[in-house]
């Protein structure tokens, strides 16, 4: 099959994923799944799983530095340069994990945002800096999002936090899934929700107090934490994941 | 010259069969494909898929018709730029229409798949693209009346 006409038998292989946090199981398993995704051209699936381990907190959790993070998502950006609308959903998670980081930051007491460069990536990073006070970091006029995770924060809310930044990663894949019908971009995006989907579906308020205190007591062993956390988005059950480092 | 104009009407008399070949050829492999990924994911309904996808096939069946009233007992000066004009242009419109009738199927199987009870008003862009080319068709038959021959 050529490659227009393979990415429609996959694309339309795929079961349809529905709308977040309405599902008890995901319509695909991770085997079928990764027996559709046999489909895609080699490169790409190269990308994917490059793609895949930069946007799940698996992927990123091997490295101890924030600064690592930002290099391998600059790699990540570099190698999809044929794939613009990529490019920018990677750019746009990276910002999305670096306003969470920043109201972490602030919630555990630090008075300024520091050496930004260090720990956060992309546009936003002076107007956090500047505007470190403001609940919204000067953004909420067109975030309104960033003083509802504040104040889930604020309150401890983990599950409402877990939902909000959920909603807003499924919102941007989305907005890109709209620009994309039979291509790898569409493909590279339907991973991508499967794998918040999945993991929602395998959600437990028990599970995850569990995971979470194994978290607080790993990062308080090793004695500092990671700027750029996407652990409230993507903190999973077990090293199970999908596509080698994906959440699962 | 004159040969020019002939070979030309020889051009224009196959050029609706080629081109809705073409057009046929490419629309339903569009279709097709999603009609194949379509059923590994589903549990029966096979036939609908296979049988919207092969929808753009009508093209070429237009196309044979076109050429048949193109037909001419001789292809010469007077009837050659005639023969080139209906016949070239209800080609590409056989070849486009053709294509994109497979693009929105595809588009249609992939909707339907995931909403089952849209699947016979999804079809209506593909009903509309078929609209435009039966106009070709019989706007070409109706020329093809008036060409000397």
């Amino acid at each position: 099959m050529s490659q227009p006409h393979q990415y429609i038998a996959l694309v339309t292989s795929l079961p349809d994923l529905g709308k977040l946090f309405t599902r008890k199981n995901v319509p695909i398993s991770e085997f079928r799944l990764k027996q559709r995704m046999s489909m895609l051209e080699a490169e790409h699936t190269g990308l994917l799983q490059e793609l895949v381990e930069i946007t799940a907190w698996a992927g990123v959790a091997k490295y101890d530095q924030d600064l690592e993070v930002i290099r391998r998502a600059n790699q990540v950006v570099n190698d999809l340069k044929d794939y613009p609308d990529l490019q920018h959903l990677v750019g746009t998670r990276m910002e999305t994990r670096t306003l969470i980081a920043a109201l972490r930051r602030r919630r555990d007491g630090q008075e300024t945002a520091g050496d930004i460069a260090s720990w956060g990536y992309g546009r936003w990073c002076g107007r956090i800096k500047a505007n470190w006070s403001d609940p919204a970091f000067g953004l909420g006029h067109f975030m309104p999002w960033i003083s509802e995770a504040h104040r889930f924060l604020q309150t401890g809310d983990h599950i409402g936090m877990e939902r909000l930044t959920l909603t807003q990663v499924f919102r941007q894949l989305d907005h890109f899934g709209a620009l994309h019908e039979f291509d790898f971009e569409a493909v590279a995006i339907y991973v991508l929700r499967w794998v918040i989907v999945e993991r929602w579906s395998r959600y437990n308020e028990d599970d995850a107090r569990d995971r979470l205190a194994t978290l607080v007591q790993a990062a308080l062993g090793k004695g500092s934490t990671s700027g750029i956390d996407p652990a409230v988005t993507e903190f999973p059950k077990d090293n199970s994941f999908a596509f080698e480092g994906a959440t699962s | 010259m004159n040969e020019f104009v002939v070979a030309l009407g020889w051009f224009g008399l196959y050029a609706p069969v080629a081109l809705g070949a073409i057009g046929s050829a490419w629309g339903c492999a569009l279709g097709g494909s999603a009609a194949i990924g379509a059923m590994l994911d589903s549990e029966g309904g096979y036939g609908r898929f296979i049988g919207v996808s092969l929808m753009p096939s009508s093209q070429v069946i237009y196309g044979i018709v076109i050429m048949f009233s193109l037909q001419q007992s001789s292809i010469d000066a007077a009837n050659g730029a005639a023969l080139f004009g209906i016949g070239v242009l209800s080609g590409f419109t056989m070849l486009f229409t053709g294509i994109r009738q497979g693009e929105v199927l595809a588009s249609a199987i992939h909707a339907s798949k995931a909403k089952p009870e849209i699947f016979g008003i999804s079809l209506a862009p593909a009903a509309v693209l078929e609209g435009f080319s039966v106009f070709a068709l019989v706007f070409a038959l109706v020329l093809a009346g008036s060409i000397p021959s």
